[in-house]
């Protein structure tokens, strides 16, 4: 009977101890911001795979074709056939957005991968080997953050588009736009350098836990102990940085487009607002739905973040 | 006579993970001028009962039922601000981690100063007066050059003797020390432990002494309070808990290596329960050598004994006799 | 160390940064085209031999290191050279817009600041509260909205729809803005700065409230407070004395930051509303590659970063004593 009971308590110990993934999914599911920011994404996610078949129109056949493409029906305001009414030159300003879509998701993905791939290893290569290595790569760091980077990008934005490349790049039968990816490695560039200094702090902490000194005590080589100790305990901040990333990503590429320094090649919301700009008191809707998009966008990656930074955190959660 | 009477005490927190029950039914009492010791595993409510006490239990905690008697006014009656009068000037509280419990963005004198100002209306020179006074008694080198200086330019043990200080300024009658040598040094405890016995006894104050370390019990205090899991387990004279434990104190004895005996440690197996869900009858049943059945079924009641020895067990009766 | 010889410190170690970040600048820029080419386009009657003459006049045929040898020569005397379109002295032309910018930035930085402070401290204290709730929804809206949607929405309903304020400048002259009815030069420039300031007091104040209730919220939760409540003093005195000192130091970063960046943030406001600021002449001379201008531009923002940063960490070492300018 004692003995029974006693199991019945280990248990409950074990299952606490299961997961730290599964308690954090579980912390994260009682987050309704977080969730909510989660549905969000995945609309965004739905809509941006089946931009062919959910848009009415199809997208215009090149950027700048001025051409109606939709006779008569230029600068209408929304309406049952138009949901964000037409723009100037005629196109359907939903279907644009929902095609943009697609542009945006490569953003947030790609700007994501590239700077936490250089923020994680300029981190952790800097945190956890310290002496000189440590040194360059933080002087480096701070030449970065102290880069008046908006400015710069927007330099880099128009070297590309006044060397006028070929638009599209084909990498296995998809057209991946070459302007666009260019802004996206530009962006990334100018962003990693504040993730790296925290995902190095987090390292320089982690240093000097136990279980690392243990591990390099038992003779363990920096590589092995960087790839399989340090990494993944750093991984729920980097999921969070992440996350935050994509939120600023799709902000920044918007503005930059905005600015007109996009990619004259694709048709993103920035770029739809750049174009509706002149006509502002005459075509709102073309300003209105693009911004929307993006706003709701950022703030969906936002609230995921949060969301997942109290799971994941649960220090500062009481 | 008794300067503390808590009765019933009832403290939980109220998390989203559920009810946190730290504290569950917790009564003890502290004799004017004595020195008592509460004890038992992290996790058992030590802190929260001094915390409790002082009213300063931290969101989301809160006290949901029972009277602290503090020289037979409860406490636990009072408004906010008179509470507020209590603290520092009449209970005090020395916490753990000297390093934490410092604000490093200011000045020692400040700090200090500002107690005395707060409770005495005095002008600043004569709060730093009292300030250094104190500062001497917790025997602090260089007391007035120290005024100026921040937490961070002291070592641990100096910085815990500014702690003590601190909680001296005001001539307390009531001192609650919780666990105020675990995060120092080993040379440091025994100068801390040492100021603390001769403070108590040249001050004639009443200290409770929170800690997990059945020695710095044996060496300092009179009475002790075992607690587990937010219940108090025993609580009486130190000689006659030593000699005729609950089973709880008997395996925490167990545990504590003795010089003079040569003798097996061992551990108590399993861990603290979990608080929010408690196991049912007896709390401590789960990890009990001695538990039986109705150890699972009732909640044993806190039984006087006799010769002021109360002690939480359906078996007290037959083990005592036993053994 | 004493602070004189800090600061001299810190300024040689400026040196190499300023140098790096303009030689960058200057090869990004030049590698992006051919400014008196794209200027004259459109133009068919202007013949290559014309505008090399332009380029000669503007020494843009000499190797690129000569050009920017004399360039730096020139930035040393303190002087960005000539603007490509116009030939206005660049220094004349950021003395004049430095100050439109400046006076958006600087009001909208100091309201954030301002309004955080309260809300941010309140929110903290009620955690969980309706009041937190809406300060934190409001938050994250402001960190998430396009700054530039934000600023197309307002002049939608503010100037368009409901015609109250102005949408475009920074001033109304010769045709000033009625306010109540008075035509008056600094209620003028006042209602010109209302839109623009509100969107980036919105964007900024937002930054500064999460900040802040973060630091509260992890402030309010250390022994220290406990420490001093268990001490008797007031919560009153707890608060604002010992709490907020420990949770503002971060956000003090975040002012210096501002400050740092605000030109450099600036293209994207002033191009919604028109302001007559560096950050809209950065992106036109961006736009038409005029050179100097650009080269100026950038290098203002790079000393104003580079001095707010070392300002920032002044400020930081005198709140907090752990801290050292060593």
């Amino acid at each position: 009977m004692v003995a029974l009971r006693r199991n019945k308590n280990s248990e409950k110990t074990m299952k606490r101890g299961a997961s730290q993934w599964a308690v954090a999914w579980r912390r994260f599911k009682k987050h309704k911001s977080g969730l909510f920011g989660l549905g969000m994404v995945i609309v965004l996610l739905a809509i941006a795979a089946l931009h062919t078949v959910i848009a009415p129109y199809p997208a215009r056949p090149a950027p700048d074709s001025f051409k109606p493409l939709y006779e008569g029906e230029a600068a209408q305001p929304p309406s049952w056939k138009h949901p964000f009414g037409t723009s100037v030159m005629g196109t359907d300003v939903y279907s644009e957005v929902i095609h943009g879509s697609v542009y945006t998701v490569y953003v947030a993905v790609t700007v994501t991968l590239i700077t936490m791939l250089i923020a994680v290893s300029v981190g952790i290569v800097s945190g956890y080997l310290g002496s000189y290595v440590d040194d360059v790569l933080m002087r480096i760091t701070e030449i970065f953050l102290v880069f008046p980077s908006l400015l710069f990008i927007l330099v880099f934005a128009r070297l590309y588009q006044l060397r006028n490349p070929e638009p599209f790049w084909n990498i296995f039968g998809i057209n991946v736009p070459a302007g666009l990816t260019m802004v996206i490695v530009i962006l990334s560039i100018f962003s990693w350098a504040s993730y790296a200094r925290v995902i190095r702090g987090e390292v320089l902490r982690m240093k000097e836990t136990e279980y690392i000194q243990a591990a390099k005590s038992l003779g363990a080589s920096s590589r092995w102990i960087m790839l399989r100790h340090v990494l993944p305990n750093t991984l729920s901040q980097i999921i969070v940085l992440g996350t935050l990333t994509m939120a600023v990503a799709v902000l920044l590429e918007a503005a930059v487009s905005f600015l007109g320094f996009g990619d004259p090649n694709t048709i993103t919301w920035g770029r739809l607002m750049e174009e509706g700009l002149q006509d502002l008191s005459t075509v709102w809707w073309v300003e209105m739905f693009p911004g929307l998009a993006v706003f709701l966008t950022v703030l969906a990656f936002n609230l995921v973040g949060d969301g997942l930074s109290d799971a994941l955190n649960p220090r500062l959660r009481e | 006579m008794n300067i503390l009477d808590v009765q019933n005490l009832k403290t939980h927190f109220f998390t989203e993970a559920g009810v946190v029950k730290a504290l569950e039914d917790i009564s003890f009492t502290v004799e004017k001028g004595c020195t008592v010791g509460l004890v038992g595993e992290s996790g058992s409510g030590k802190s929260v009962t001094a915390q409790s006490v002082l009213r300063i239990v931290p969101k989301p905690g809160k006290i949901i039922g029972g009277k602290i008697l503090f020289d037979g006014e409860d406490l636990l009656a009072k408004k906010e601000d008179d509470m507020r009068k209590f603290r520092g000037k009449k209970i005090s509280l020395i916490f753990q981690d000297p390093t934490s419990s410092l604000n490093p963005l200011f000045a020692i004198g400040d700090q200090l100063a500002d107690i005395v100002i707060q409770h005495d209306r005095v002008k600043k020179d004569q709060a730093l007066e009292q300030v250094i006074k104190t500062l001497k008694v917790a025997r602090l080198p260089d007391p007035e050059q120290s005024l100026g200086q921040y937490p961070h330019q002291f070592s641990g043990g100096m910085k815990q003797r500014i702690c003590i200080a601190r909680a001296l300024l005001l001539n307390p009658q009531l001192l609650f020390a919780d666990e105020p040598t675990t995060n120092l040094d080993v040379t440091i405890q025994a100068q801390i432990i040492t100021l603390l016995k001769d403070l108590q006894r040249d001050l004639g104050m009443t200290l409770v002494m929170i800690t997990h370390d059945m020695g710095i019990v044996a060496e300092m205090c009179k009475c002790v309070v075992v607690l587990y899991a937010g219940h108090v387990m025993e609580s009486g004279d130190i000689e006659t808990i030593f000699e005729k434990p609950h089973p709880y104190t008997e395996a925490l004895l167990k545990a504590v290596p003795r010089l003079d005996q040569t003798r097996k440690l061992t551990s108590i197996p399993g861990n603290i329960p979990n608080l929010i869900d408690p196991p049912s009858g007896c709390v401590f049943h789960p990890r009990c050598q001695y538990a039986i059945n109705i150890c699972m079924e009732k909640v044993p009641p806190l039984e006087d004994v006799g010769g002021s020895h109360f002690i939480t067990c359906h078996r007290w009766r037959e083990l005592q006799g036993g053994r | 160390m004493g602070l004189g010889k800090y600061i001299a410190r810190r300024a040689i170690y400026m040196v190499p940064l300023i140098i790096g970040i303009s030689i960058v600048a200057f090869l990004v820029m030049y590698a992006a085209g051919d400014p008196i080419q794209l200027a004259t386009a459109g133009n068919p009657s202007i013949t290559e031999a014309q505008r090399n003459a332009l380029r000669e006049y503007y020494g843009l045929n000499d190797p690129i290191p000569m050009q920017y040898v004399r360039w730096l020569d020139h930035f040393v005397h303190a002087d960005f050279g000539k603007s490509l379109y116009g030939g206005r002295p660049v220094n004349e032309i950021i003395s004049t817009l430095f100050w439109e910018t400046i006076k958006l930035q600087l009001v909208s930085i100091l309201l954030a600041f301002l309004i955080s402070l309260p809300a941010g401290i309140y929110s903290a204290l009620k955690q969980r509260s309706a009041t937190d709730y809406t300060i934190s929804s409001i938050a994250i809206f402001g960190i998430s909205v396009p700054v530039f949607w934000l600023g197309i929405v307002l002049i939608l309903v503010f100037s368009f729809q409901l015609g109250w304020l102005p949408s475009a400048g920074a001033h109304g002259a010769p045709y000033l803005w009625p306010v109540f009815g008075i035509r008056n030069e600094t209620l003028d420039e006042l209602v010109h700065l209302v839109l623009p300031a509100t969107v980036l007091t919105l964007a900024g104040l937002a930054y500064n409230v999460r900040l802040l209730r973060a630091g509260m919220l992890d402030v309010l939760r250390q022994d220290y407070i406990m420490a001093a409540r268990a001490s008797g003093i007031s919560e009153r005195k707890i608060l604002y004395k010992y709490a907020l000192k420990n949770a503002i130091t971060p956000l003090i970063t975040l002012l210096g930051i501002s400050i740092g960046y605000m030109i450099a943030g600036a293209p994207i406001t002033e191009t919604v509303f028109s302001w007559p600021g560096l950050g809209r002449a950065y992106v036109a001379a961006t736009l038409r590659l005029d050179f100097p201008l650009i080269m100026g531009i950038t290098m203002i923002i790079t000393i104003m970063i580079l001095v707010a940063n070392l300002i920032t960490d002044m400020a930081y070492a005198w709140i907090d004593p752990r801290i050292s300018i060593e």
